[in-house]
């Protein structure tokens, strides 16, 4: 009961039942833009069939493969109040990690608040685990340093050892994390 | 700052403290600094770029503007001055002046891929489309790389796409592509994706739909990898606009197998399969089959294969997807559109409603699914669908207030979804006001319940219960949303910007949602947070138009060829948005209301802010509403629904209104440069003759400002009433029944020409505009409140029309006062004392008299509004009527505002008044 398409630039005047939640961030243009240009295939967005946007994904593909570090990034998932406990966020995950299979990506990685228990276990049902902690990832609007992150992983088929995955035991910095 | 070029060049060592400067926003120092370098190396041109941008920085523009025209006539080819001025240039708006600095320096440098690419870039950031076609096979023939070849196909293509012409584009710009695209393919030099992707985008611009599937279908088409099921969707697309209906039913109907919730497949799965039945379509001789697999022609096959879909759902141990089920309800609707009496098989839309509510019931989206479908049920079944629907409510027991409350969050989101239901079916609208306040005291109490787990009275129960909502989800913006309408329509601003901001509205929002706030706040007299809210929103349209270019060229860059054109409609859109011609005109208006002749004359306001009466910048033909009208969630039945033509009318309404905002600030802005005119004595021919082109722009001005209001008296006429959670109504109705100055504006602007007679040519302000805004804003009567929030409006409007009266009658005064002190020197020459003042001045003072009288009146008026709206005893309100202290609390305060805002004003202009005499 959802079509699941390609985001355009005219969703961006829809989007407010999803936006206007308080852990979804609404981005500057440039910031949506930059993902329509670079990644247009990883920016996708469900919508029912009223017409209502349900929900969105939207991720990229960077790092180095000669370091095995490339892999498919989860930017921002959201999902409105409306269209929630019905599995979107899985599939739309789901078809994020198919992406950067194709890529040959060897993990999928997103950042999460450490509080956001919700997020955190529905992503380690998803099969994510946490790889390390980032400190004061987030931020406040005044710019003061708001909470730490989880970066958890998961490995894609061509990380056949499972390597990238390992966790780290010791927190890390924002600035220190590529 | 830009990339600074290699290492080990010694001016990169000497620039570098300069550009840290530049980044650490140390403008001053970056100025000191290059102007020391400078004087060392007199010939090192990119320090004087860069002592530019620290000028452009702060604020000296035309210093900066010509320091860089010394660097940039001598067609500097070293890359740190390019890469500055570049930057320079952007941050000045000048984009088309980066394009002939790399002219320049192709043109000495001719074989530099990297200035070529430049070259590109910068036409691209000004739609030079011809120009980067060029560019691009330049750049090809320097460095044969694809992508370069490719910019320039994608020029061509939005050489089409902008083509005023749609000829020129379909036989020469996109005939042209599509061969330039075709030789690379015969020369087997197709590499990537997006080359594929802009071969297919150029054929479907040429409806050359045949050969586009013969692309997508071919080994071309194995390079579409990136988009999930990017060839399908493709394919579809084009089986769609062939009216392939057997492939495209066959697609679908593998897609779905695959995907049995993706709803569009099972739309264009039905779209086709009716298709192919009105055509009596026939599966062909054996060996002929679809290319797409096996193709569904009957009423009893797809009526299988939904029932198929349905079942594989309830064998499932996981999650049932509700796509089948959904999908059961649509063939119905569209079977009993045709008139099908086959839709029996798939069982009675009350049964499969009332199952679907079984299975899905406790999800929030059980509304907006069961919403569409609504209609298959005849009104005799509502009630009863009401009532099987309630049967699978677990409530407990009803306690003495006679209600029962569901015992977990399921059973109440179960419960919430048939109050929804009900609500939509119109149950709720036919409840008499009995029905009506028992029904709310139900759903209050549930509230309540559920927390353990949440007539101008009831306006004021909303709100508390709003308020009481809020301060246990503080972060939904429902409720939000809620309160912030309620206290709009209370007339009570201030409570409304913590409200918003508390939001987090950011960017396009304040596109989409930013007229919540301009709408209400200048109509309502609170100018300060009116002109912060225009503020916000100026502010996100004026970065947008530089920051779309950027990538507009990264799209090139990355070969996402299909997101230019998208980029370029999206920037266009914002462009052309209603709300910013609105906050636009308005910002202009409010300060001029505020502060024209207070700090500044009138005069020196509307140089400062650049308007030009002769100029209209709304693009009145293409105004695009962005407005998000349905951010409030609606659970109405159909016919109480925000509906197409409500957005029309809407539209419609706020667009005259801005015609008529727009004209006013138009003819503010050219009395202000008439009163600018120096007197006929001194004035010589060319003067007069400015003076009548100024004095004609008036007339034209004028005109329009009639028929504007002509229209808008049409309009007012219709009454449109809007959904409550849809769009506000626009000023327009009470500016008219206001008697504001707007309604009579030939009578307000003099003719130029006439000025003998203008005084009596002048209306003063009528005084029964001033009694129609007196009366209580806020009363209290037998423990309940009333409020008249249509009061303030009606003084604002009285305020503006004060501002402009004053306006007016100082061009008069200035036209005037030469006029008097001749007469004294006659007078004093011919010593005759009995000659008395002309008409003409008497009639004047004698205005200006009255006016004094009037504003003197007013204020009086807000005075005593401020001291009985003080005076209320609020406390006395009982807390069982509903009433909210610190609501209450808030209404006052925010009414006490907006009197006093527009009492500071009405004193300004009061002093201003004084300086009038001739």
């Amino acid at each position: 009961m959802t079509t699941l398409r390609a985001f355009t630039c005219d969703d961006l005047f829809k989007f407010n039942n999803i936006n206007l939640d308080p852990l979804t961030e609404t981005y500057g243009i440039p910031f949506y833009l930059q993902y329509l240009a670079h990644w247009p295939e990883y920016f996708i967005v469900a919508e029912a069939p009223g017409g209502e946007l349900m929900g969105y994904i939207m991720g990229k593909a960077e790092g180095s493969v000669a370091r095995e570090e490339w892999h498919g990034h989860v930017t921002a998932l959201s999902v409105a109040p409306e269209f929630r406990r019905l599995g979107l966020a899985a599939k739309l995950m789901e078809m994020l990690e198919e992406i950067s299979e194709r890529k040959g990506g060897f993990f999928v990685d997103l950042f999460v608040r450490v509080s956001n228990q919700v997020a955190v276990n529905m992503y380690k049902q998803l099969g994510y685990s946490v790889y390390r902690t980032v400190i004061e990832y987030y931020s406040a609007s005044n710019g003061e340093p708001d909470e730490d992150a989880y970066d958890m992983r998961k490995a894609l088929s061509r990380d056949t050892e499972r390597k990238s995955i390992i966790p780290i035991p010791h927190p890390v910095r924002p600035e220190d994390i590529e | 700052m830009a990339a600074r070029g290699h290492v080990q060049d010694p001016n990169d060592r000497r620039l570098r403290p300069i550009y840290d400067y530049l980044d650490n926003g140390n403008n001053k120092m970056a100025i000191q600094q290059a102007d020391k370098l400078l004087k060392k190396h007199k010939d090192l041109h990119c320090a004087k770029v860069l002592k530019a941008i620290g000028l452009q920085r702060t604020g000296k523009q035309d210093e900066a503007f010509s320091l860089a025209q010394e660097v940039a006539t001598l067609e500097p080819t070293d890359d740190n001055s390019l890469q500055a001025l570049t930057i320079l240039y952007r941050e000045m708006h000048h984009p088309e002046l980066v394009t002939k600095l790399y002219e320049a320096a192709v043109k000495k440098v001719p074989l530099s891929e990297e200035y070529h690419s430049h070259l590109f870039m910068a036409y691209a950031r000004v739609g030079e489309y011809k120009k980067m076609q060029q560019a691009g096979m330049a750049l090809y023939k320097i460095v044969p790389k694809n992508p370069y070849y490719f910019w320039s196909v994608m020029s061509l293509v939005m050489q089409a796409i902008s083509a005023q012409d749609e000829k020129l584009a379909q036989t020469m710009f996109l005939p042209l592509a599509e061969r330039m695209v075709e030789k690379m393919v015969k020369e087997e030099k197709i590499e990537a994706e997006a080359e594929v992707q802009l071969y297919f985008m150029i054929l479907e611009r040429l409806g050359k739909c045949v050969e586009a599937l013969d692309v997508v279908r071919g080994p071309l088409g194995e390079k579409l990898t990136s988009e999930l099921r990017s060839r399908e969707n493709k394919c579809m697309m084009m089986y769609q606009r062939l009216q392939l209906w057997p492939e495209c039913n066959a697609l679908s109907y593998k897609l779905l197998l695959k995907n049995p919730d993706d709803w569009q497949f099972y739309l264009s799965y039905f779209d086709s399969l009716f298709h192919l039945m009105d055509k009596s379509w026939s599966q062909p001789e054996e060996g002929e089959h679809c290319v797409e697999g096996p193709v569904q022609t009957t009423v009893t096959e797809a009526v299988k294969f939904v029932v198929d879909r349905m079942e594989e759902q309830d064998k499932k141990e996981s999650r049932p997807l509700r796509g089948p089920y959904l999908a059961c309800l649509e063939l119905i609707h569209r079977l009993r559109q045709r008139g099908c009496p086959d839709e029996k098989e798939l069982g009675d839309p009350l049964e499969l409603m009332v199952q679907f509510f079984g299975k899905f019931g406790d999800k929030p989206c059980c509304i907006t699914d069961l919403k569409i479908y609504l209609h298959l049920l005849p009104p005799e079944q509502r009630s009863q669908f009401k009532k099987r629907l309630g049967e699978l409510v677990p409530l407990g027991e009803a306690g003495e207030d006679g209600f029962g409350f569901p015992g977990d969050t399921k059973a109440l989101q179960r419960h919430l979804c048939v109050c929804q239901l009900s609500r939509a079916l119109g149950l709720q609208h036919a409840l008499d006001t009995e029905g009506k306040l028992r029904l709310i005291t139900e759903l209050k109490a549930h509230y309540h319940h559920g927390l353990q787990f949440g007539d101008e009275n009831m306006l004021w129960q909303c709100l508390g219960v709003l308020e009481e909502g809020l301060s246990f989800s503080p972060s939904n913006a429902q409720f939000k949303l809620l309160l912030l309408l309620l206290f709009c329509r209370l007339g009570a601003f201030q409570p409304v910007v913590d409200l918003y901001s508390s939001l987090d509205a950011k960017h396009v929002q304040h596109d989409t949602i930013g007229y919540l706030l301009t709408r209400y706040a200048g109509s309502l007299g609170q100018f300060a947070a009116a002109s912060q809210s225009c503020n916000f929103s100026l502010r996100f349209f004026h970065s947008n138009q530089k920051d779309t270019s950027e990538y507009i060229i990264q799209a090139y860059k990355y070969g996402a060829f299909e997101k230019i054109p998208e980029f370029i409609a999206f920037r266009t859109r914002l462009n052309q948005s209603l709300h910013f011609a609105q906050v636009r005109t308005e910002r202009m208006l409010l300060d001029l209301y505020t502060e024209a002749d207070v700090t500044l004359s009138l005069e020196e306001s509307v140089k400062a802010m650049g308007v030009c009466p002769e100029e209209d910048d709304i693009p009145w033909d293409n105004m695009r509403d962005n407005r998000d009208l349905t951010v409030l969630v609606s659970w109405d039945p159909k016919d109480r629904e925000l509906t197409e033509e409500h957005r029309r009318l809407s539209l419609e309404e706020e667009s005259v209104w801005l015609k008529v905002r727009s004209l006013t600030l138009r003819l503010l802005a050219s009395l202000a440069l008439l009163g600018h005119a120096p007197s006929p004595r001194n004035s010589d021919k060319t003067n007069e003759n400015g003076i009548s082109a100024k004095s004609s722009t008036l007339q034209t001005l004028l005109s329009q400002l009639d028929q504007t209001l002509e229209t808008a008296a049409q309009i007012t006429e219709k009454q449109t009433q809007y959904p409550f959670l849809g769009p506000p109504s626009s000023r327009l109705a009470s500016a008219l029944s206001s008697g504001s100055c707007i309604t009579s504006g030939s009578f307000l602007f003099p003719h130029a020409d006439l000025c003998p007679s203008l005084p009596s040519s002048l209306s003063p302000l009528r005084p029964e505009m001033l009694s129609r805004c007196k009366g209580e804003v806020l009363e209290m009567k037998d423990g309940r409140l009333t409020t008249r929030p249509s009061l303030l409006e009606t003084l604002v409007f009285f305020v503006e029309t004060v501002c402009v009266v004053l306006w007016v009658a100082s061009y008069s005064a200035s036209v005037l006062r030469p006029l008097k002190s001749s007469l004294q020197k006659k007078k004093k020459k011919k010593k005759d004392s009995s000659s008395a003042m002309p008409v003409v001045l008497c009639g004047f003072q004698e205005w200006t008299g009255s006016l004094q009288g009037v504003v003197t009146q007013a204020l009086d008026h807000v005075k005593g509004q401020e001291a009985s709206l003080t005076a209320l005893k609020l406390a006395a309100l009982t807390l069982e009527e509903g009433y909210s202290q610190t609501q209450v609390g808030s209404v006052q305060s925010s009414y006490l505002g907006s009197l006093q805002e527009l009492g500071d004003l009405l004193r300004k202009r009061a002093d201003s008044l004084k300086s009038l005499k001739i």
